[in-house]
């Protein structure tokens, strides 16, 4: 029989704001231990917790840029569960009323990935495990997070993929968080379950927990589909059960203990009043978006005529598609900014890292600069190539390298006498093509071109030399 | 009798320094807290210095203000910076604060003079004060009998003219019920006028903090000191108390409401003094209305479902770790967690525990703690009706006098009955003042409770006030203390 | 009905011990508050909402960054500390 797989995902992603969700520590990572620290986040008895208001803008930031309904009244729950790294014994959180309902994360194939709700809740946190002893940080505890739901739509390893990837994307881009998997700033826990290809009931499923890197959500899942499959075709059942993924043997294995009962009654925090959020100030913050990946996407191919794969790279970091558009501005070709990026910048730019700053030693002004001579006609693309090459090598403008008689292109009477001069000194050029090899005429095109410097336009060079051989 | 406003001008004539005046104190409470249990951890030696700094500020000729130099005392589930707040559980003993309660910021700032730390029932979970770790505090009137409680402590200070006046807090009658049982006058406040940020959470939904002190008039002084809005707690109201100002305006013409509901199960001689008491409105030109409440019969399990639920989570986080007592003997993390917290609670505390977990618990939550929060809203409607009849509503503190000590462990619900009319109140988030009305055949307090509207202290006061003013033998004072 | 899985499931969840001999009259002890707390069952079905007390909303802190504590007074008051930690240490 086949089997298809059904996952669901529960992100968890640590906003970039200052302070901490309910208290006014940094949130700066690192740190020695227990110095981003105060009464309220180690939770001192008599203490309470007051909401930042920008967790609230950035959970609908989230919201909106996952095309989600803003809910106008949301309230904080506490989870209760007692484990060292939850100094108060709950974490504060969203149950019966999230801040944002639905939503989805459209796949480069068009699909939809549902999202259940977004909500906003507190970090746990830190614990290390030495020789049996417990060592306790906090500094992490109180950061703020946002927990992305979404619905058992993922269907394959690949989507799994593309979806985390496209969340990373859309949260960078709106700025709320820098999404370091490695750092812990995004983590996932996995939902999976597995079902005869065909079938419409949900297998049962179990969930993996923390994952750190797209790599091991990959693999962990892989493991896990083929695991409950082979349950199920030896005749077994699958348990509802929390699993850890273990990278170093590359597999899953329960975390269950006796010790964890899971009921964790939520309730209302008394200690917090209702968030509410009127149509108003979601269409301030609407306001303050940025044109999202994917609409960018589509646009570039749809309206500048740019290939939807070199779009889909340039839309990859936001500083990319934000330089990209300043370069463009008043250009006849985008596409021609866009080869540009693409071309010689990238091959400057190599790691993903370095993408996403994409800090080049060419302005946007300045490349937009350089085009807007080729397009004027006033250079031609190769002299164009070789100056941003210079321009990239040193940081300076086009101007620098371009000097007045390079500019303006060829008179008529010079065009003419290259052209004479290169059918003259070819012969056997001409002589091929006149013999039906049309190719030779790029030879004799080329003389032209380097013994205009470039300046020649290439297609008039052509016509011209056909006309000169008859 | 030890006011603070006799206290402010015994300072500002000079008849005594504060000085001398804290050392009687200390003195007092020296001798007699043996037999009163009333303070847990007396903070001499700091008290001292603020009179001293009171004293100079005399000499050098400055004003000072109404509770600059007035020894008091502070329940000990407020927090206080340095100074050990146990909440008189075993698994807080050695806990001391790295920051101020709120309202000890304020009070602090103002010179008052912390004599030290008053006993209570464990985490405030009780009505008599002995489910206090360091047992319970007696009664002045009689040392055989209760104080009360939670706020047991206090009551038993004031009472006993071993504090001029004290904080203590009321989450279902814990600052009334022991003012009621002491003879004393104890305000719970409206929720949201006076900050919880620093006051050790027990149901937090219902937790507020207020004075218990001698006379109305000091109740008033206290409350408009400490009715401060409070950035740090998210459900502090934008509201700062003027109570002072109005306490003595004429009440004639007050509409004063009884609702039926709050006499029945009430003891003879406790319904015959708030009935007396309704006499001494009538002639001081107050209209008596009669109506039903009968949302109150839900009150008490509304209560408990909610304080108990509240509770569960809020005494989560005694584990062993970041304070307080940790269990000598263990065999890993969760074994560690499970010893020092069923070391560290008594009894009654645990039982609000595993009851507050049982209601939130999956496949309860709806039939309990879902069904108490609709009719807390119900509970708030009704009295909101009440209130287009009357103006303030009149009520026994509580259907009994003090009873004796080591009764109420016996049987917890028989226990649980002694809040019915104080934990309406807490349930609506109302103000609430317990006034002394008169003494049954033992010669024990019997206590009054005027309701007000949502920040309505201003009337309830006034309303106190002028029964003080006609029925002052009801204030009687104790054998004990500091005499002025 | 209370019994004495519910006790112990709820002992567990709350973090404490019931000795084995306590836990038949613990179980009676919670049936007995269970059903005054029932009580409320006889009430009228009631869709009063209730919020919060004051009927607040929006109360926010701004996003500025105010000094942490040091560690030192952070861990104060902890029980058992190590290289700025809090410790749990095994005693196994």
């Amino acid at each position: 029989m086949k089997y298809e797989l059904v996952a669901g995902f529960e992100t968890h992603i640590e906003l970039a704001t200052k302070t901490k969700i309910f208290c006014g520590c940094t949130t700066q990572f690192g740190g020695e231990p227990n110095t981003h620290c105060c009464p309220v986040c180690i939770g001192l008895p008599g203490t309470l917790p007051k909401l930042n208001r920008q967790v609230v803008r950035y959970g609908i930031m989230a919201g909106l840029a996952t095309h989600g309904e803003i809910a106008e009244i949301s309230k904080m729950d506490r989870k209760n569960y007692c484990y060292p790294d939850l100094s108060k014994a709950y974490q504060i959180s969203q149950l019966y009323a999230p801040l944002t309902i639905g939503g989805y994360v459209e796949l480069s194939s068009g699909k939809k990935i549902r999202l259940h709700h977004i909500h906003i809740e507190e970090d746990a946190g830190k614990l290390i495990h030495q020789h049996g002893d417990t060592y306790v940080d906090y500094n992490r505890g109180g950061v703020p997070l946002i927990e992305i739901v979404s619905e058992p739509d993922i269907r394959s390893i690949d989507e799994a993929r593309e979806y985390v990837e496209k969340l990373q994307q859309v949260m960078r881009y709106i700025g709320i968080s820098d999404c370091k998997m490695q750092e812990g700033s995004m983590r996932c826990d996995v939902n999976i379950s597995v079902r005869p290809v065909g079938s419409e009931k949900l297998g049962t499923r179990t969930e993996i927990k923390n994952m750190n890197s797209i790599n091991n959500i990959c693999k962990a899942m892989e493991y896990e589909f083929e695991r409950q499959v082979d349950l199920i075709e030896s005749g077994g059942q699958v348990v509802q059960e929390t699993l850890r993924y273990d990278d170093a043997t590359n597999t899953t294995s329960s975390m269950r203990s006796k010790e964890d009962a899971h009921d964790y009654r939520y309730f209302r925090d008394p200690d917090l009043v209702t968030i509410h959020v009127t149509k108003e100030e979601v269409e301030e913050i609407k306001s303050t978006l940025p044109e999202l990946p994917t609409e960018k996407c589509k646009r570039y191919v749809d309206e500048l005529g740019i290939p939807e794969k070199d779009a889909q790279l340039l839309t990859k970091y936001r500083n990319i598609s934000e330089y990209f558009d300043k370069a463009c501005e008043g250009v006849k070709s985008p596409k021609t900014v866009s080869n540009f990026i693409i071309g010689q910048i990238f091959s400057r730019v190599e790691t993903e890292a370095d993408k996403e700053v994409f800090d080049v030693s060419v302005n946007p002004e300045q490349l937009n600069e350089l085009v807007k001579l080729l397009d004027s006609g006033k250079i031609r693309n190769n002299l164009a190539k070789a100056t941003l090459e210079k321009m990239l090598d040193s940081g300076k403008g086009a101007l620098e390298f371009i000097s007045e008689s390079d500019m303006g292109g060829l008179d008529e009477n010079a065009m003419l006498e290259l052209c004479k001069q290169a059918v003259e000194s070819n012969a056997k050029a001409v002589e091929d093509y006149k013999n039906g090899k049309e190719k030779a005429i790029k030879a004799l095109v080329g003389f032209v071109m380097k013994n205009s410097r470039g300046k020649a336009d290439a297609a008039a060079a052509e016509a011209k030399i056909k006309e000169l051989i008859g | 009798m030890g006011t603070i406003a006799k206290i402010h001008e015994m300072l500002t004539t000079k008849q005594c320094s504060c000085t001398e005046l804290t050392k009687s104190y200390l003195d007092e409470i020296e001798k007699s807290n043996g037999e009163l249990n009333a303070y847990v951890n007396v903070t001499g030696d700091e008290a001292l210095k603020t009179a001293e700094k009171v004293d100079k500020k005399i000499a050098s000729g400055e004003e000072i203000g109404l509770l600059e130099g007035v020894p008091m005392t502070l329940k000990d589930n407020l927090s206080t910076k340095g100074i050990e707040t146990t909440c008189c559980s075993k698994i807080l003993t050695g806990y001391k604060p790295i920051y101020n309660a709120t309202v000890w910021d304020i009070l602090q700032s103002q010179n008052a003079v912390m004599l030290g730390k008053t006993n209570m029932d464990e985490f405030a979970m009780g009505s008599s004060c002995e489910t206090s770790y360091f047992g319970g505090a007696t009664n002045p009137f009689n040392t055989k009998h209760v104080s009360g409680g939670s706020s047991g402590g206090v009551a038993s200070a004031v009472g006993a003219n071993i504090a001029a006046y004290g904080l203590g807090s009321d989450t279902g009658g814990s600052i009334r019920q022991p003012a009621s049982f002491c003879g004393i006058v104890g305000l719970k406040p409206t929720y949201g006028s006076v900050s919880r940020y620093g006051l050790v959470a027990y149901a937090s939904s219902l937790d507020q903090i207020g004075p218990i002190t001698k006379s109305v008039e000091d109740a008033s002084i206290v409350f408009d000191a400490i009715s401060k809005y409070d950035e740090k707690d998210s459900t502090s109201k934008e509201y700062n108390g003027d109570t002072y100002s109005s306490l003595n305006n004429d009440i004639k013409g007050m509409k004063i409401g009884i609702a039926r509901e709050y006499l029945d199960g009430v003891r003879d001689d406790v319904k015959e003094a708030v009935l007396n008491a309704a006499e001494v409105y009538k002639s001081l030109g107050a209209e008596i209305v009669y109506f039903d409440l009968p949302a109150l019969k839900f009150a008490l399990p509304v209560y408990y479902i909610i304080a108990c639920a509240e509770a569960s989570s809020n005494l989560g986080r005694y584990d062993g770790i970041r304070y307080g007592y940790k269990t000598e003997h263990y065999n890993g993390t969760h074994d560690m967690i499970c010893r020092t917290r069923s070391e560290g609670f008594g009894e009654e505390v645990k039982r609000r525990i595993l009851l507050g977990t049982y209601v939130l618990s999956a496949g309860y939550y709806d039939a309990y703690y879902k069904k108490a929060q609709n009719l807390r809203g119900t509970i708030v409607k009704a009295f909101n009706d009440a209130f287009t009849h009357c103006d303030v509503i009149l009520a026994p503190t509580v259907p009994m006098t003090a009873f004796e000590m080591g009764r109420a462990v016996s049987d917890p619900i028989e226990t649980y009955l002694t809040d019915i009319c104080t934990v309406p109140v807490n349930i609506a988030g109302l103000p609430g003042v317990s006034v002394p009305c008169g003494f049954n055949a033992k010669g024990m307090p019997i206590g009054m409770q005027l309701i007000g509207k949502s920040f309505g202290e201003a009337e309830i006061l006034n309303a106190a006030y002028k029964y003080q003013q006609a029925a002052g033998e009801n204030f009687k004072d104790t054998k004990w203390g500091v005499k002025l | 009905m209370v019994t004495r899985e519910d006790v112990e499931n709820i002992a567990l969840l709350s973090k404490l011990f019931v000795p084995e001999e306590e836990l038949d009259s613990l179980t009676q002890s919670m049936q007995e508050i269970i059903d005054f707390a029932d009580e409320i069952n006889k009430a009228p079905a009631s869709d009063e909402a209730f919020d919060n007390i004051n009927n607040l909303s929006n109360v926010f802190r701004e996003d500025e960054v105010v000094e942490s504590f040091s560690s030192e007074e952070i861990l104060k008051n902890a029980p058992e500390q190590a290289e700025n930690h809090f410790l749990v240490r095994n005693r196994e």
